[in-house]
């Protein structure tokens, strides 16, 4: 498993070389001189000209302005933002950066949680009305053309219906005497997040690990995720932030239930073939032989085998949601890091629009070494080298 | 319910009958088809046939004949296109055909376990091997014993399968093919099943680990006295470790009996024709009769007797009529209006 | 050389190919007839090719280019209006104020006066059956004008997508080693690029137009995810034994790669293909809709149209500026999908539902 690990990690740093690699040449390969491109521009000062041009070495050979753009963007020197001069990319970069995770990290564990079961469900029912019905809606909210789908969303539940804010991240008027930014409750939100994940995970693997009695790990388990419940629920329920939290909490639901929807909607077409393969497998046959009931065939021997393809999946699954994540945030105006690429782009803010798709890159390659990982977790004959 | 089981009915303790002391299992009449888009497949066609305890049969013939239906259909592990339209399956007093759903589920391993066909998928991949045989004695032992007491239990068989104790932590992909076929042995006697089916229990391995296996599944069942069928297309691995034989044809038993009276004396076409085809090592030389065409369309099945197509003793009669199953000498049944005319094994080397 | 048998024998080789050929087809075209969704693809994707055919004929008989055309057609509706002065405007569709009277071109507005005001968007009327754009341009000559867009983009992205990743699949199957290596490896790299972020980046740097954004996507696919799973394929139809009958027969490598794998490798091609298009056609709507590309129109097009000037929140109120587009995307996009699921079932006999 260590090895496993090791293998993987310096496999993902190889390949973040690349992708940087790939990124120096899509600027290099503009036809002039990047910093010529602001000449005619008023609002850059003379300064941040000569800062870009010693950042990126534009008078040294290529192949060392290559190395010299590498090293930058490892020691985070991305520069400073032509548009919101004289504010450093790493500065705009690092606020945005917490907001996406949010985004991704709740539609992802959302959508592969209810998407999950619903595969599962329909899957073991097969033929049923309820299995007819969710696939017809799945493969509806699949095909959908997503940015079109989130206007709709925001159109009914935020204009027609009232529901939600209309996108944005929190409401100015509650912040005003507010003791804390939004960045400091918004990343205490997240570190919570991290920890009840960190928690959940901490409590299947020791259960797994110490107690061998089926019916007394589930048991276990089930007290400890309600541990984990209650002590957030206490620590929101008395941290003078909770006003402020469930500010940005309700600003948050209508771009990630639109996010999660369509994941989900993809997550549950998967695990339903993945779930129908593994029931024609022999080891079910084998537990209902040995007179296994048939709802813990279904969880224990089917539903935990057919997790093993949808968490492959994934890996294709982390271009899908960053791509929608981007959507989302640009319909939404949610100031995230594809807020932030976007809006660059669009201003020609070149240093922030190349050290967005930096951080970009590097999440798709975290969230892939994650998914590796629970993989390897998942999956004894990685876990265990026979 | 029949008469030989009421004497057995009040035994205290199961499997230390004397052999042949009653049946533990009778089929009585058994049909079954298979709903497909074609029509319905007569997969088995009025079969009967009984076991005492303590006893062993083997069912043999072409794939696709009917044995692994009966099996299915003694565990009621049919696919849902199955239905069993007629017929009963007596085990131990019981008809497990008016079992409900959840009463059938209790009985399965510890009236009837299972050595399975394919013994490398038969494992789950994610759990270990250990884990699997206690979901097993956790399920079906009264009261549920502790991790200890069915840990030692897992242990004592994997000696008795010959493995080491050490490899029930070892998950599937751990285990050579060979390793997981002993292992399904030991899960199969984890609960001391009345009865075992070992379906093909043997052909994913090679040889000499088949031999091995065989021996051992022989060995178990004499020293704990109970029932086994056997099921297999090679006729050969089974007449060495059955007391009685049954030879099944497209969904028919056409003849059943003793092991040694069957293997000397074939008087069914198709089992004669079954054993002078199958090359004997140590035996004189045979000359080799293949068998003739193909197995029949069980969707519109031939009328009369099902093999008279691929018959070379067959006559008008057989075309029209089919024929019984017939007592020719004692526990020696055929199903053949010409047996007569089949002759003898040139050499009866069984 | 003139012989006549052996011209005799090519044709009837050639026949009896066309033969076996549309046997073939018959007999996929019944299973694939028995799936509703997959007759239901064909039919969407025949309406949007009715569609793109209709366009050009329409603008060349009875649609005057000047206010059809699908980007440079102008035809507000002319409303007249009768002019109060500011702030006492009650009713917006009857009345004007003085400032919007002169932004209208009215340089001196005089109270109680009436002006002609052209108005876009319009509602579906006679003239503009689906309406008009916030530039008063038609909806329905748009919708058509796009069909051809999305069908030259689906169309490029699929056929280099697929020419290229059927040749890699076969390739890395047939070689093995270290070819096989690096096209594997190439092959995850790109699975893990984040696509839409990346052309977001190329699409503000460069001048991206169909064929370029066809082409982008279809190497990136071709080398990415289609290579790795054709080359599954192409494994499968290495081991079989007609292979080793040409080897034997004095086939080199590349005979056998072509004219042994890879026409076993095309069925499932064609049915990566379809998904190809799909996807295609969803980065095209989505790249257009944040306004990066350089193609005169296309559904993404109408909807960022929509979008930017101002129209998001109108839902239902002025459909036809958002749900045309929106669902001729969606449907475009599912009529591929479903006949890909179709042919699934057809390539793959084991998905058939018994």
């Amino acid at each position: 498993m260590a090895r496993y690990l090791t293998i993987r990690l310096l496999q993902m740093f190889v390949l973040f070389l690349v992708f940087l690699t790939i990124l120096f040449f899509l600027i290099n390969a503009q036809p002039g001189d990047i910093s010529a491109q602001f000449v005619g521009n008023p609002d850059i000062p003379p300064e941040a000209k000569q800062i870009l041009r010693e950042r990126l070495g534009l008078d040294r050979p290529l192949f060392a302005q290559y190395l010299f753009y590498i090293k930058n963007v490892l020691t985070l020197n991305l520069g400073v933002s032509f548009d919101h001069y004289p504010r450093t990319v790493a500065d705009i970069l690092l606020t945005a950066l917490p907001r996406t995770l949010y985004l991704f990290l709740s539609a992802t564990i959302l959508s592969y949680i209810v998407g999950f079961q619903t595969g599962k469900m329909v899957a073991w029912r097969r033929g049923s009305l309820a299995e007819k019905g969710t696939m017809v809606t799945s493969i509806i909210l699949y095909t959908v053309f997503y940015p079109w789908f989130a206007i709709l969303m925001l159109w009914f539940f935020g204009s027609q219906l009232n529901w939600f804010p209309l996108g944005k991240f929190l409401t100015p008027a509650q912040w005003f005497d507010a003791p804390y930014t939004a960045n400091m409750v918004f990343n205490t939100m997240l570190l919570t997040m991290f920890i009840a994940l960190a928690g959940v995970g901490l409590v299947i693997w020791g259960t797994n690990r110490f107690i061998a009695e089926p019916v007394q790990r589930t048991r276990a388990r089930r007290m400890l995720f309600a541990l984990i419940a209650v002590s957030m629920l206490a620590f929101w329920l008395i941290s003078p932030m909770s006003r402020f939290a469930a500010d940005i909490a309700y600003h948050t639901v209508l771009p990630v239930t639109t996010l999660t929807l369509v994941f989900y909607a993809a997550i549950t077409l998967l695990t339903r073939s993945s779930m129908l393969e593994t029931l024609r497998e022999d080891y079910i046959f084998t537990a209902r032989a040995k007179g296994v009931p048939e709802k813990v065939i279904r969880d224990r021997h089917a539903a935990r085998n057919a997790m093993l393809p949808v968490t492959t999946s994934f890996v294709l699954a982390i271009a899908f949601v960053i791509g929608g994540g981007i959507v989302t945030e640009s319909i939404f105006s949610w100031p995230g890091l594809g807020l932030t690429l976007l809006n660059a782009v669009r201003v020609e803010d070149l240093p922030v629009a190349m050290g967005a798709l930096a951080f970009i890159g590097l999440l798709a390659l975290f969230a892939h070494l994650v998914a590796d990982i629970l993989y390897a977790f998942l999956d004894p004959r990685i876990r265990v080298q026979g | 319910m029949t008469t030989d089981l009421s004497t057995v009915a009040g035994e205290p303790e199961k499997g230390e009958q004397a052999r042949g002391a009653g049946p533990i299992l009778e089929v009585e009449h058994l049909i079954m088809n298979y709903r497909t888009k074609d029509g319905y497949v007569s997969a088995v066609q009025d079969v009967s046939f009984t076991i005492g305890r303590g006893e062993s049969l083997g069912l043999v013939g072409e794939s696709g004949c009917g044995k692994t239906s009966i099996a299915m259909s003694l565990m009621r592990l049919l696919p849902e296109n199955a239905e069993i339209q007629a017929g009963k399956i007596v085990l131990d007093g019981d008809n497990l055909l008016e079992l409900s759903d959840e009463q059938m589920r209790r009985r399965r391993w510890t009236d009837v376990a299972m050595v399975f066909q394919g013994a490398m998928n038969s494992w789950n991949p994610v759990y270990r091997i250990g884990d699997q045989i206690r979901e097993a004695i956790d399920l079906h032992w009264e009261p549920k014993p502790t991790v200890a007491v069915a840990n030692a239990r897992i242990a004592e068989l994997f000696e008795l399968v010959g493995l080491d104790p050490a490899m029930m932590d070892r998950y599937p992909h751990e285990f050579s093919g060979g390793m997981k076929q002993r292992a399904v042995i030991a899960m199969a006697l984890s609960c001391d099943p009345k009865l075992i089916i070992a379906d093909e229990p043997t052909t994913a391995l090679d040889v000499i680990v088949q031999e091995q296996v065989l021996e051992e599944l022989r060995s178990i069942q004499h020293d704990f006295g109970m029932s086994i069928i056997y099921i297999s297309h090679d006729i050969a691995v089974i007449a060495e470790i059955t007391d009685h034989l049954g030879v099944m044809y497209a969904g028919k038993l056409v003849e059943h009996g003793l092991t040694k009276d069957v293997f000397a004396r074939p008087r069914h076409p198709y089992a004669w024709l079954l054993l002078s085809s199958t090359p004997s090592v140590t035996g004189p030389r045979l000359k080799l009769s293949p068998l003739e065409g193909e197995p029949p369309d069980l969707v519109s099945p031939p009328t009369g007797c099902r093999f008279h197509p691929r018959c070379p003793f067959a006559t008008a009669q057989c075309a029209a009529e089919e024929p019984p199953m017939e007592e020719i000498e004692p526990g020696h049944l055929v199903a053949c209006w010409n047996y007569e005319q089949v002759p003898e094994m040139k050499a009866a080397s069984a | 050389m003139l012989d006549p048998d052996v011209l005799l024998a090519d044709e009837a080789r050639w026949r009896i190919r066309l033969r076996l050929w549309s046997r073939s087809f018959r007999k996929n075209w019944e299973i694939f007839s028995r799936n509703k969704l997959g007759v239901t693809g064909v039919v969407l994707v025949a309406f949007f090719g009715f569609l793109a055919i209709l366009h050009p004929i329409l603008l060349a008989t009875v649609w005057d280019p000047d206010i059809y055309d699908p980007v440079r057609g102008n035809d507000p509706v002319i409303i007249e209006k009768i002019i109060v002065p500011d702030g006492e405007v009650t009713d917006p569709v009857t009345q004007i104020s003085f400032t919007e009277a002169m932004i209208y071109g009215t340089l001196f507005p005089k109270e109680g006066e009436v002006v002609a005001v052209g108005q876009a968007p319009a509602p579906p009327n006679g003239a503009h059956l689906l309406g008009t754009d916030p530039f008063a341009r038609d909806i329905l000559s748009q919708l058509m004008k796009s069909a051809q867009a999305a069908f030259t983009l689906g169309v490029i992205a699929a056929i280099s997508a697929v020419a290229i990743a059927t040749t890699v699949g076969s390739v890395a199957a047939f070689y093995g080693g270290w070819v096989d290596s690096w096209l594997m490896r190439q092959a995850d790299l790109i699975l893990l690029l984040p696509l839409l972020p990346l052309l977001i980046v190329i699409g503000s740097l460069y001048t991206v137009g169909l064929w370029q954004l066809g082409l982008l996507i279809g190497i990136l696919s071709g080398l990415g995810a289609t290579a790795i799973i054709l080359k599954s394929q192409a494994l499968a139809v290495k081991v079989k034994p007609f292979n080793d009958a040409a080897r034997v027969a004095g086939g080199s490598n590349w005979h056998i790669i072509t004219r042994h794998i890879m026409p076993n490798v095309l069925p499932l091609s064609f049915l990566y293909m379809m998904f190809e298009v799909v996807g295609a056609i969803f980065l095209e709507a989505t790249l257009s809709f944040f306004g990066l590309l350089s193609i005169p129109m296309s559904w993404g097009i109408m909807i960022n149209t929509a979008h930017t000037q101002g129209y998001t929140l109108f839902g239902l109120a002025a459909w036809w500026l958002l749900f045309p587009a929106g669902l001729s995307v969606t449907l475009f996009g599912a009529g591929f999908f479903l006949i890909g699921r179709a042919m699934d079932e057809v390539v793959n006999p084991r998905l058939r539902t018994r």
